[in-house]
């Protein structure tokens, strides 16, 4: 009977013990859900090198509180996301969810992260149901398709003065509101989309698609919305069928945001003269932009250039960090800070968010073109 | 040449290009399933290791140790990534699938492939990481024109190669003693051994085939895949079309039914649109399930291999 109790004095103790370290340590608890595993897992990867990266700058805590983080897999995912976040919800209880960053699953645990009242912080994502669709609780410092599309559209018919596109894009939500996120204004303002060509993230072998378009007749800009990697192969095929510039055509391929740095070495000199909008730019000056560079080769090491991806997860992860310096302690002071949050600067850009959650703040967002040396080259065009 | 025969031209060859990648594929399905009555789930992922051996043979060994220029580092890796996946082969089914066989159990070898290829895949990962590699074969950069039609040298090698590989097994499977000894498990594996013949010897020499011919597979795919832990997995779900519509275990039927979906995607692209290839090939798969249900080339199971 004595042993039953000591067990039971001690399982006690074991159980206890965890709540009393939450209850004596002040912590932010911060649920990122990003991709993993799967085709789309280096979006997880370069995410976590930027919020580890984050979280050791903040190692000291902010007003008393520490930001503890878990990582769960989502895998790019509907479905695994929202088992995730349910899993999440009910065992680490965050005050703040930072992800997906793919569109589709990103739009699956909206509804459970709002019913939950739990804030989402999305760096990744462009789809623009996510910030139309009412929730209140829904925050994304990513540039929404629109945010994206429109100024391609611009620049294309104002300033490339091209009257045709052929839209490329892969078949997800993102792919669909960034292709009529740059249809819509393109065609208001004169010009003619010749097609619409979507394609599945299984989709390897992009000739018979330049042949296509090479069917097509003139094409002046190739808006085009996918994956790193079957960007690589389509700017390799539409060069191989003589399209675009880099192969010797007078088509110009335009890209978003979604990029990461360092596609151009990947594609070759297939990629001359792709125009693209960034946000985030290695070459920027802004102290906070290099500041960041140095701390993220000092820790990943002196030939790494931080990407897009890995330069959000870090602002995410800073912007939860300002909303504590500024008072908030929960999910609901987090949503109250957030909202009035107005030109916070951060590695891509400053934070003002709308009434929707999304940020308004595209001052940093310019166009660069690819030169024949594969370095970019600034673009003074709006 | 007219406008229309050009393109049709044109999507032909990107199609039997295309195709002819499936055919490397779905060969090494089909010959363990004729041969072992068996579905290898992990099919996959043995493409995937011989695209990542081809891959470092090509920028470690082959252009950095040995100093080879580029077409000969990548010709090399062709013949690593074969000897890769045949050892891969060996090795697992030594391992895993030759013991749950030996129970007389013929779920849990099945079973046992999705766990292999769950494994590969997650040791891959851990291995590289899911960034992806670019891998550029020498021959991609190459580009045939001849008119208006255009190839890469390296659709030539793929085709060129497939051929190969195709005439070498066919001509294994007719005109050799293991060849034919391989027929007869595949026809009655009880039978075949009261004659003499060691049937687990020669169902290994079937997993070593396959899994030699998805490890080259992986070398020609390499440059055309989106090079990740991953990559294999994008092409083994039509593969399994092929594999079905050419009739399972069916060795011609699957270079038939692998080239006839190749072209069918290239002139979908063109005519339908690139977002309805998985319905097209799919809609041809339930259509050959109903109509044909033995695929193309309805034979005699002892014929199929």
């Amino acid at each position: 009977m004595k042993r039953a109790l000591w067990s039971f004095a001690i399982a006690a103790g074991f159980a206890a013990a965890p709540l009393a370290v939450q209850a004596q340590d002040k912590v932010i608890r911060v649920g990122v859900v990003m991709p993993i595993s799967g085709p789309a897992s280096y979006f997880g990867v370069m995410g976590k090198e930027g919020i580890d990266l984050a979280l050791d700058q903040l190692k000291a805590g902010v007003n008393g509180y520490r930001l503890q983080v878990q990582y769960e897999d989502s895998a790019c995912s509907p479905l695994q996301a929202t088992n995730t976040v349910k899993r999440l919800l009910d065992q680490f209880k965050p005050h703040i969810v930072i992800g997906e960053e793919c569109s589709d699953a990103t739009l699956a645990i909206a509804p459970i992260l709002e019913q939950a009242k739990v804030v989402q912080l999305n760096a990744g994502s462009v789809t623009m149901k996510l910030t139309e669709s009412g929730y209140k609780y829904v925050f994304r410092i990513f540039p929404n398709a629109e945010q994206q599309s429109n100024p391609l559209a611009a620049v294309a018919y104002n300033t490339l003065k091209a009257r045709t596109a052929v839209i490329l894009y892969e078949k997800t939500n993102a792919g669909n509101d960034n292709a009529d996120g740059f249809e819509k204004p393109f065609v208001a303002m004169g010009g003619k989309v010749l097609a619409r060509i979507d394609f599945g993230r299984d989709v390897n072998d992009f000739t018979a698609i330049a042949t296509r378009i090479a069917s097509l007749g003139k094409i002046d800009v190739l808006p085009t919305f996918g994956l790193e990697g079957q960007q690589v192969r389509l700017s390799q095929a539409l060069a191989q069928a003589r399209i675009v510039k880099g192969g010797g055509g007078s088509a110009v391929q335009m890209g978003s945001i979604w990029l990461p740095y360092g596609y151009d070495q990947k594609a070759g000199q297939s990629s001359e003269g792709y125009v693209r909008i960034v946000q985030f730019d290695p070459t920027e000056k802004r102290k906070v932009v290099q500041d960041f560079i140095a701390a993220f080769r000092a820790k990943y090491g002196a030939d790494k250039v931080p990407t897009h991806i890995n330069a959000h997860a870090f602002d995410a992860i800073l912007l939860v960090a300002e909303a504590v310096r500024r008072g908030a302690t929960d999910s609901e002071s987090i949503r109250d800070r957030f909202s009035k949050m107005k030109d916070v600067e951060v590695t891509t850009g400053k934070i003002t968010f709308d009434a929707k959650g999304q940020n308004s703040d595209l001052s940093v967002v310019h166009f660069v073109e690819t030169q024949k040396d594969l370095s970019w080259k600034g673009m003074n065009w709006r | 040449m007219t406008d229309l025969l050009a393109l049709v031209v044109q999507q032909s060859i990107n199609g039997i290009y295309l195709g002819c990648l499936y055919v490397m594929v779905a060969l090494g399905l089909t010959l363990i399933y004729g041969v072992l009555n068996q579905i290898n789930f992990a099919h996959a992922d043995f493409v995937t290791v011989g695209a990542f051996a081809a891959f470092f043979t090509v920028t470690r060994l082959g252009t950095k140790l040995l100093g080879l220029p580029d077409t000969a580092a990548y010709l090399l890796s062709m013949v690593t990534a074969l000897g890769v996946g045949a050892g891969l082969g060996l090795a697992i089914n030594a391992a895993v699938f030759a013991p749950l066989r030996e129970r007389g159990d013929e779920l849990r070898p099945l079973i046992a492939t999705i766990g292999v290829s769950v494994l590969l895949e997650n040791f891959q990962l851990w291995l590289f990481g899911p960034i992806p590699f670019q891998f550029d074969s020498p021959f991609s950069r190459e580009t045939i024109r001849i008119g208006r039609i255009f190839f890469t040298a390296q659709s030539v090698l793929v085709v060129a190669v497939s051929a190969v590989s195709i005439a070498a097994l066919y001509a294994f499977m007719k005109f050799t003693f293991l060849g034919k000894a391989l027929r007869a498990v595949a026809q009655d594996r009880e039978t075949a051994g009261l004659m003499g013949i060691n049937p687990n010897l020669l169902i290994a020499l079937t997993i070593v085939i396959a899994s030699a011919l998805a490890g080259m597979g992986g070398a020609l795919l390499g440059p055309v895949l989106v090079l990740t832990p991953f990559a294999g997995a994008t092409v083994i779900v039509k593969s399994f079309a092929i594999v079905i519509i050419g009739g399972f275990g069916n060795v011609q039927g699957t270079i038939i039914a692998g080239l006839l979906v190749g072209v069918i995607e290239a002139f979908t692209v063109q005519y339908l649109g690139s977002g309805l290839i998985d319905l097209v090939v799919f809609v041809l798969l339930l259509v050959m399930l109903v109509v044909r249900p033995t695929g193309l080339i309805a034979e005699r199971k002892e014929e199929n291999v």
